[in-house]
């Protein structure tokens, strides 16, 4: 799998407790929002990882292993993701973005997460387009279609679909909440 | 969180028990504080902690250690400071062993029972090791 970060943290050949130690230190020095690798060859380090994600309010996105190296991967916690507050007032639940899925016509569905966060789980057919990469990538969707953008909590796509209806896409919807509570199928990215 | 520690063994054993789950706490943001007390004073001393004994018979798990990169006392001391883990030696021992502050690691505070039970009252998690 091939995933772009911001930070890899080497804790290889480390031993419990200092792959927490040092992903605390390095998490420190990173802005909200970005997304960092740990390698590790502590057989414990994908429970204790995931755990400590779930203690510190941080973004547990996955894990993979290559031989006896594993690759956690974390998105430091942004705390104004957490509000329900959006501006975009044409949205779409996700039980209907579901129907649509499922349905036999084609959607468009655009993920604006990280592509970390994408490649662990998304939905199919979705295409990723990081949110701070969306200025120079807007050639790539039609003005008219019925767009539906999709992040984690509802936050990030709240502020594309803004970017898009400025400019020029008239049916934009904000998919709410978001990923993080999508119960439908997803797809990893291999 | 808060977690509040109880140290009052002083092997090479209980060290780790010890500094593992502090300074895993501290990275999880938890504030930490651990109560030294009798043997658990080795733990801290400025010397003792560099060559903590390993229980009888266990001698054989020192390959082990190095194997499994475990790091040493001392780093895990030095590193339990650096996360604000607050480290009381116990001023009832150290009277009864005629020691001073100045015999432990830098850093650490020296306060009786209650000291430690008012860190304590409000904990999330309190461990005895």
């Amino acid at each position: 799998m091939e995933v772009t970060v911001n930070k890899v943290v080497d804790a290889k050949g480390l031993a419990c407790p200092m792959p927490i130690v040092k992903t605390k230190k390095e998490i420190d020095n990173l802005e909200p929002g970005m997304v960092m690798e740990i390698q590790a060859t502590d057989k414990g380090s994908t429970t204790d990882i995931k755990a400590w994600a779930e203690n510190t309010g941080h973004q547990y996105l996955g894990s993979t292993a290559e031989g006896d190296v594993f690759k956690h991967y974390l998105r430091k916690a942004r705390d104004e993701e957490e509000k329900a507050e959006t501006k975009h007032q044409d949205i779409t639940s996700l039980d209907d973005l579901l129907k649509k899925v499922e349905g036999e016509e084609k959607v468009t569905v655009i993920d604006v997460r990280e592509p970390a966060e994408y490649a662990f789980g998304h939905i199919p057919g979705s295409v990723n387009i990081p949110l701070d990469q969306l200025e120079n990538r807007f050639d790539e969707l039609d003005k008219n279609d019925e767009i539906h953008v999709v992040c984690r909590t509802g936050n990030r796509s709240d502020l594309a679909a803004q970017k898009m209806a400025g400019k020029g896409f008239n049916n934009v919807k904000n998919v709410v909440p978001g990923m993080k509570e999508w119960s439908g199928p997803t797809e990893q990215t291999n | 969180m808060k977690v509040a520690i109880i140290a009052a063994n002083g092997g090479m054993f209980d060290a780790y028990k010890v500094f593992n789950i502090a300074t895993a706490a501290a990275a999880t943001d938890a504030e930490v504080g651990i109560f030294f007390t009798f043997e658990g004073l080795n733990l801290i001393h400025k010397e003792g902690h560099k060559q903590l004994p390993m229980p009888e018979g266990t001698e054989h798990f020192q390959e082990g250690f190095q194997r499994a990169n475990v790091p040493p006392v001392e780093d895990l001391v030095s590193m339990a400071s650096e996360m604000n883990v607050k480290m009381i030696a116990c001023q009832m021992t150290m009277d009864v062993m005629s020691l001073e502050k100045e015999h432990f690691v830098e850093g650490i505070d020296v306060g009786g029972a209650a000291s430690f039970l008012n860190f304590a009252s409000d904990a999330n998690i309190t461990l005895t090791f």
